[in-house]
C-alpha cells in the first residue's frame, strides 16, 4: 500500500472534515435534542406536532434527498449558495437532534414522575426540577444511545459526496481515480472509518463508566 | 387580633389571602375530584404548632390525595389550604415557596438517584433557599446527623437499604426547616425491621416538636405520639379522636371495623 504514503494529506484532510461533521453533528443534535425534548412534553400540543413534523421527516426520509433538499432546492429557491460543509453541519446536526430528542425523551419520561413530584415537594420550580433532577438522570441513561450515534452518523457522513464536500469518501474515489488500486484503496478507507467508529465508541464507554452512578443504569 | 376576628370578617379577610388564627395549618372544605372519581370529598382539618396528627384508613380511600392537596403537589379541584394564615390555594401565588416550607416524604421514598445522600439534603437549600455551597453542606449534615445518617452522607440512594433512603427523605424535608412535614406512609414500602429505624426517626422528631400530619398505620407508634388520629375512608373523614378512644371504643362502625383488623394484624406481626 505504498501508494498511498502520497495520499495521506489528501485522506487526512477528507478523515478531519468528516469527523468535525460527526462530532459537531452529535453535539448539536444532543443540544437540539434536549430542547426538542422538553418542548414535546411541556409544550402543549401544537408544539408536539410540530416536533413530531420534524422528526418523521429527518428519520423517515433518506439523507441523500436531504442533502439535495438542504444543499440544492432552498439555495436555489433563494438565489443563494450554501457552503457543501455549511449544509453538512446542518443536516447532521438536525437529524441526529431528531434521533437524541427520542432517546432523550424516553429516558425523561422514565425518571420522570416521581423525580419531578420529589423536586417539586422541596419547593423547586419546574424548571428548576429538569435541570437540577430530571436531566441528570435522564442523560446519563442516554449515554449508551450515542455510540450507536456516532457510529451511524459517521457512516452516514459519505453522503456528503454528493455535494463535492472533501470529506474520506471523496477523498477515497479521487484516490482511486488516479491510482486504479480500487481495492486497496477502499480498505485502506474503511480500515479508517473502523478504527474512527471504534475509538469514538470505546470514548463513549470510558464516558459512561465516569459518570455512572450505582441505581442509575440501564435495566436489561 | 387574631382571635378576635368573628365570622363575618372571616370571609373579607380570606379575600386578601391572609386569615388570623392559631393555627398552623388548616383546610376547609377540601375537595379533589379526578373526572368522575371523587378522591377527596369535603375535608376541613386543623393542625396547631408542635401538633402531631395520625391519619389511617383502608387503601385507595385517598389518604395520599389529601396530603398532597395539603402540600399543594397537586391542586384541589375546591377549598382552601392555609399555612400560617396564609393561603396557598389562592391564585397567583408562589407555589414553589409554598411547597419548600412544608415538608414531604414519600411511601415510596423517592429520593434523587443521581445524589448522595448529602446531595439529596443540599439540593433544597442550595437551589431553594440559596445557601452557600458551605452552609448549605453543614445544615444538610446536621439534617443527616439528626436521622443518624451522617456515616452516609457520600452513598448514592442505590447503595442504601429502604430505611436508609426513607431517612435521607425525612432529612431532605427536615433540613428546609419547614412549618410541618407531611408523611405519607413512610414506611409501608419497608419490611418490620426497616419500618423500626424509621420509627424511631419519626420518634425523635416529634420529641422536638416538629409539627406533622402523619398517615400510618403503624399502631403502637401512633398511640405513643399522635395527639389526635383521624380516620378516613371514601375520600372523607369519618372519626377523628384522641388514639385511646380508637383503641377502646371508635365511635363509628367503619372504624370500630378497620381497628378490629389493624389490631388483629399488628398482634401477628
Amino acid at each position: 500500500m505504498d501508494f498511498l504514503i502520497k495520499y495521506l494529506p489528501l485522506i487526512f484532510d477528507g478523515f478531519i472534515t468528516t469527523v468535525e461533521v460527526t462530532i459537531f453533528g452529535v453535539l448539536m443534535g444532543l443540544a437540539l435534542g434536549i430542547l426538542l425534548a422538553i418542548a414535546d412534553l411541556y409544550g402543549g400540543r401544537i408544539i408536539s406536532t410540530i416536533i413530531r413534523i420534524y422528526v418523521e421527516f429527518f428519520r423517515g426520509s433518506p439523507l441523500l434527498i436531504q442533502l439535495f433538499i438542504f444543499y440544492f432546492a432552498i439555495p436555489d429557491l433563494l438565489h443563494m449558495r450554501i457552503e457543501a460543509f455549511t449544509v453538512g453541519l446542518l443536516i447532521f446536526s438536525l437529524n441526529s437532534a431528531a434521533y437524541q430528542k427520542g432517546y432523550i425523551k424516553g429516558a425523561m419520561e422514565a425518571v420522570f414522575e416521581d423525580q419531578m413530584t420529589a423536586g417539586l415537594s422541596i419547593g423547586l420550580s419546574k424548571a428548576q426540577a429538569i435541570v437540577y433532577v430530571i436531566l441528570p438522570q435522564a442523560l446519563r441513561l442516554v449515554i449508551p444511545a450515542w455510540s450507536n450515534e456516532f457510529c451511524s452518523l459517521t457512516k452516514s457522513t459519505a453522503a456528503l459526496l454528493v455535494t463535492g464536500e472533501r470529506e474520506l469518501t471523496a477523498a477515497g474515489r479521487q484516490i482511486a481515480g488516479l491510482t486504479f488500486r480500487i481495492l486497496e484503496t477502499w480498505i485502506f478507507i474503511a480500515i479508517i472509518y473502523l478504527i474512527w467508529v471504534s475509538i469514538m465508541m470505546k470514548i463513549v464507554d470510558i464516558v459512561y463508566e465516569k459518570v455512572k452512578i450505582p441505581g442509575i443504569e440501564i435495566s436489561a | 387580633m387574631a382571635r378576635h376576628v368573628g365570622k363575618q370578617k372571616k370571609e373579607a379577610v380570606r379575600t386578601v389571602g391572609r386569615k388570623m388564627t392559631d393555627t398552623l395549618m388548616e383546610c376547609t372544605d377540601l375537595w379533589k375530584i379526578y373526572g368522575k372519581i371523587i378522591a377527596v370529598k369535603d375535608v376541613s382539618l386543623k393542625i396547631r404548632e408542635g401538633e402531631i396528627k395520625l391519619v389511617f384508613g383502608p387503601s385507595g380511600s385517598g389518604k395520599s390525595t389529601f396530603l398532597r392537596c395539603l402540600a399543594m403537589l397537586t391542586t384541589p379541584t375546591k377549598g382552601e389550604v392555609f399555612l400560617k394564615g396564609e393561603c396557598l390555594t389562592r391564585p397567583g401565588i408562589d407555589l414553589n415557596k409554598a411547597r419548600a416550607r412544608i415538608g414531604f416524604v414519600f411511601q415510596h421514598i423517592w429520593p434523587f438517584r443521581h445524589l448522595t445522600a448529602l446531595g439529596n439534603v443540599e439540593l433544597g437549600l442550595r437551589r431553594v433557599l440559596k445557601l452557600s455551597k458551605k452552609e448549605a453542606g453543614e445544615v444538610a449534615m446536621q439534617a443527616l446527623r439528626e436521622v443518624k445518617m451522617e456515616k452516609w452522607a457520600h452513598h448514592y440512594p442505590g447503595q442504601l437499604s429502604g430505611g436508609q433512603q426513607q431517612r435521607v427523605g425525612i432529612a431532605r424535608a427536615l433540613a428546609m426547616k419547614p412549618d410541618i412535614i407531611l408523611l405519607d406512609e413512610p414506611t409501608s414500602a419497608l419490611d418490620p425491621e426497616l419500618t423500626g429505624e424509621v420509627i424511631d426517626t419519626l420518634r425523635d422528631l416529634a420529641k422536638k416538636g416538629t409539627t406533622m400530619l402523619i398517615v400510618s398505620h403503624e399502631m403502637p407508634f401512633a398511640r405513643e405520639v399522635a395527639e389526635e388520629m383521624i380516620f378516613f375512608d371514601e375520600g372523607t373523614i369519618i372519626e377523628t379522636g384522641p388514639p385511646e378512644q380508637f383503641f377502646t371504643n371508635p365511635k363509628s362502625e367503619r372504624a370500630k371495623k378497620f381497628m378490629a383488623r389493624l389490631i388483629k394484624r399488628t398482634k401477628r406481626e
